[in-house]
């Protein structure tokens, strides 16, 4: 198509908006900055989108748009090449537009607190942020998605630690990064040995040829998924690599938003949805996926129910949703894990932002304890809010109920033990969605204020800026859902279809699409699912809202030892520092205190000390005497001679 | 003429007066006396040359010697030079007492 | 015949030298070197090399020695007085002993060669001596022979800079 723009302008506009804002942003004052950030990702929304709308209405074949040959070594090629295909556009659709809006937010957001600078640095690293994750998302191959991946971890720690003057944030930042590269080692672990099996990093060169070959690749595949498993558990916050999301809270909430709620958390789901072909030939690694994709969302949920910070329950809530995701993509529902993707992008951006909203209104306040009664006083903020809720709680028809039920179908479809194992806990989980996030709109919203005088005095509704954005999400989380209405309602799923062509068949292995249950079957798993989470949202009400929370203290003073033990995640972050932090400060401080000071500056110092020893020694030859430096020279001469005689 | 003198008679010539010139270069003191026993010692490496020179019946032995005389006269000024130089300093000529370049 | 001349010039060049080297007369001790050298010379005759030792008499004896002479009378040098201290015990061991070794060692060289005499030489006895010796001189040994000159310059300009008073200002 000559007439196209090319997708390379998509991810390249909002690295423009970073080098102008970084570069002259601090001189030009919040209005150009505004502009150029803003600017810089509307545009490129509105070329994404100029490409996507033909797209979506034409044949999905993947266009792919090679710009240049970045690595030739020996038989191996990598190069620059952007890919638009189903699982591409899908992800660059609600990435560009979501970012649109959350740039929109944070010129409300982060306009009063910042300086000239600090704004535009802010805008510079956002900008930075959309052009990494553009290009992880449009890459053609392995090596390019990394290069974006990266570059979404950097910017995480840079936005993170943004409020660097505080002492936390800084560290929140530093754990984020160092956590990510841990998964990122499995990744590229991952990377290399898909080099060494297939030679090429290019998706079509590995995906055409492990599905044209399955016997020949599958004993490598469990390998190869299960490395890059890896570095999507530490990317989308998996058990064991999820302890640096909650603590990422110390960035601004419009971070917390874009980066750990809408897209780069799912970046892990994106890149394991992308190698399905790798994961379908490998079912002990999608078990695998599975398993810790339930376990973690079980377990964020249980964390969450303690937390008394309101960013801190909606990170716990983001990682358990992310779990499900997984848990999709391990019982080979990878389309309804995306679909929960985009459709968690809508919901969990707008509660970020309707919690900044609060915490701008409530002049920065975070325990929700100190809340109450906003539902009056910030009434955009209340129901944009309330229907985010409505959605991650599963409630029909909002877009949540859909994504979340598509997942738990496909995990009861599985039929095996586990499989009825794994479904159990996602029901039980999503009852504790419910149970949280109404435990959060009570302490929040409802009841009576328990905030101080001059918090209530300063209590007004957010301006546009920010308002608006939230409309437009809880618009987009009332209507989303309806791309995927399942054939049990009498809809035609036309997600699943969409995303088709990415799932290329294998001889042989498991099928992957709508659940091969009976519409009975399903109607009765949407009836529990439902009836679970209303149940959670009616408790949460009734002893929040309405009784003020004295159950819940009760229980609390009942069993404080395992209270304690929930409020504090579990400790994990405790058992981390004992395992790994602690015993590598030793051995950094073995490195410094014995190797480095010891035995390196010792040989050095010992050398040196040796030549001064020599020279002390030497110099009583210089006697200052001329006649005993010709008897030195006869010396010489008479052993010069001795060598001679000797070798005749 | 030449046939009737052994080399070996004029080797030992040669020696005999470089190693009195060593000892004298060596045990004296006085500056001057140390000078010449250097130029003794150059004496006898000519004749050493001289003779092997007619020994082996070519004339590169005198060339060598012509060289050397040339250059004991360039050394010799320049070392009474300098003896001069030293003497205006330190009106004394015993070498032992010249040590201020000790350690 | 001339065995007989060469070993009697040798022995009394030997002797003078030795009379330098134990005077304690500064003066003495260039007057003898003077008569060694010209015995020397009278040995430089024997082995063909008359040119060496005119050269010998004119430059070394006449001129080098002479400015030794010019020096002392110079700076007024008295006799040399015996050493107030003694060098230490060692280094006069050492000298000694490396003397000794050293005169056992040159003789052991020097008596393994020449033992017997070598052939005559006939251009030695013919009459162009000096023309031989000047004819090497300028072809195969020019370079030496120009860089000979530009060190005496560098000795002439050495001396001069060395016995500079310092100017008062």
């Amino acid at each position: 198509m000559s007439g196209a723009l090319p997708l390379w302008l998509i991810p390249a506009l909002p690295l423009a908006g970073f080098l102008v804002n970084g570069l002259l942003g601090s001189k030009l004052g919040k209005r150009f900055v505004s502009a150029t950030g803003v600017g810089s990702v509307g545009l490129a929304t509105l070329v994404a989108w100029s490409r996507l709308l033909p797209y979506f209405s034409s044949d999905h074949a993947p266009a792919v748009e090679r710009v240049a040959t970045w690595v030739t070594a020996g038989r191996f090629t990598a190069e620059i090449a952007f890919r638009l295909d189903p699982l591409s556009a899908l992800m660059t659709s609600f990435v560009t537009f979501v970012g649109f809006l959350i740039h929109v937010y944070s010129t409300g957001y982060m306009h009063h607190d910042e300086t000239d600078a600090g704004y535009a640095r802010f805008f510079a690293y956002l900008n930075l942020f959309m052009f990494s994750m553009l290009t992880l998302v449009l890459a053609q191959n392995f090596l390019l998605m990394f290069v974006g991946w990266e570059g979404v971890g950097l910017c995480s720690y840079l936005l993170i630690g943004y409020y660097y003057e505080q002492p936390f944030a800084p560290a929140a930042g530093k754990k984020a990064f160092v956590v990510n590269r841990i998964g990122d080692w499995g990744f590229l672990l991952g990377m290399f040995g898909i080099v060494f099996t297939f030679g090429t990093l290019d998706y079509d060169g590995v995906f055409n040829a492990a599905a044209a070959d399955p016997a020949r690749y599958a004993p490598a595949a469990t390998l190869l998924s299960l490395c890059l498993f890896l570095g999507a558990a530490g990317k989308s916050a998996q058990v064991p690599l999820y302890v640096w999301l909650p603590d990422a809270m110390a960035g601004p909430t419009p971070v917390s938003a874009l980066i750990h709620a809408a897209t780069m958390v799912t970046a892990g789901v994106y890149m394991v949805t992308r190698c399905n072909v790798l994961f379908r030939l490998a079912p002990d690694a999608m078990l695998v996926v599975a398993a810790i994709g339930a376990a973690t969302a079980l377990l964020a949920a249980l964390i969450g129910l303690a937390q008394n910070d309101i960013k801190k329950v909606l990170a716990y809530s983001t990682v358990s949703q992310l779990g499900y995701m997984f848990l999709a993509c391990g019982v080979g529902a990878f389309a309804a894990g995306m679909f929960h993707v985009m459709t968690h992008a809508f919901f969990k951006a707008c509660l970020f932002l309707g919690a900044g909203a609060v915490m701008h209104a409530m002049s920065g306040e975070l325990d929700m304890r100190k809340m109450g009664g906003l539902k009056s006083k910030l009434p955009v903020t209340y129901w944009t809010f309330l229907i985010a809720a409505l959605t991650i709680a599963g409630i029909p028809p909002l877009a949540g109920f859909f994504s979340k039920d598509a997942i738990l179908a496909a995990t009861f479809e599985g039929g095996s033990g586990i499989d009825k194992v794994l479904f159990g806990v996602g029901l039980f989980t999503a009852g504790l969605t419910a149970f949280y996030m109404f435990r959060l709109v009570s302490q929040t919203f409802l009841g009576s204020f328990r905030g101080t005088p001059e918090q209530e005095h300063h209590v007004h509704e957010a301006p546009v800026s920010m308002t608006a954005p939230l409309v437009v999400l809880a618009g987009l989380s009332i209507v989303g859902g309806f791309v995927g209405v399942p054939a049990a309602l009498g809809g035609s799923d036309r997600f699943h279809a969409f995303l088709a062509p990415i799932f290329l068949s294998l001889a042989g292995a498991p099928e992957t699409g709508e659940p091969g249950l009976s519409h009975a079957t399903e109607w009765l798993l949407m009836a529990s699912s439902v009836a679970v989470a209303a149940g959670g949202i009616l408790l949460a009400w009734k002893w929040y809202a309405r009784e003020g929370g004295r159950v819940p203290e009760r229980l609390a003073a009942a069993y404080p030892g395992v209270y304690a033990l929930v409020a504090e995640k579990f400790r994990v972050d405790e058992l981390y520092d004992a395992l790994f932090v602690r015993p590598f400060a030793a051995l950094a401080r073995f490195c410094w205190k014995v190797i480095d000071v010891l035995v390196i500056d010792g040989i050095l110092n010992a050398g040196a000390f040796l030549v001064e020893l020599v020279g002390d020694l030497l110099r009583f030859l210089q006697t200052g005497n001329v006649r005993n430096y010709a008897l030195s020279f006869l010396l010489g001469v008479v052993a010069l001679m001795l060598i001679v005689i000797g070798t005749f | 003429m030449i046939g009737s003198i052994p080399l070996s008679d004029v080797l030992l010539a040669s020696a005999a007066l470089f190693v009195i010139g060593l000892a004298g270069a060596l045990l004296r003191r006085n500056a001057i006396a140390i000078f010449l026993s250097i130029e003794l010692m150059m004496n006898a490496a000519n004749l050493a040359l001289i003779g092997y020179g007619a020994a082996l019946g070519t004339r590169e032995g005198q060339v060598a010697v012509f060289f050397v005389i040339a250059i004991a006269a360039a050394e010799a000024s320049v070392g009474l030079a300098i003896f001069v130089a030293l003497f205006r300093h330190t009106e004394t000529i015993d070498v032992n007492k010249v040590n201020l370049l000790k350690w | 015949m001339e065995r007989l001349i060469f070993d009697a010039a040798a022995v009394i060049a030997i002797l003078f030298a030795a009379l330098m080297v134990l005077n304690r007369n500064p003066v003495k001790s260039v007057l003898a070197l003077v008569v060694s050298f010209f015995f020397l010379a009278i040995t430089y005759v024997l082995l063909s090399a008359p040119f060496i030792a005119a050269i010998q008499v004119i430059v070394y004896a006449g001129a080098i020695l002479v400015l030794f002479l010019f020096v002392l009378m110079l700076l007024n040098v008295q006799r040399e007085e015996t050493p107030e201290k003694e060098p230490r015990p060692i280094q006069r061991f050492l000298g000694g002993a490396a003397i000794l070794v050293f005169t056992i060692g040159l003789v052991e060289v020097l008596s393994g060669k020449g033992a017997a005499p070598g052939p005559p030489v006939a251009a030695l006895v013919s009459g162009g001596r000096i023309g031989a010796l000047a004819r090497l001189l300028f072809t195969e040994y020019l370079l030496p022979f120009e860089a000979l000159s530009v060190l005496l310059l560098a000795a002439l300009v050495g001396a001069f800079v060395l016995v500079e008073r310092e100017r008062r200002a």
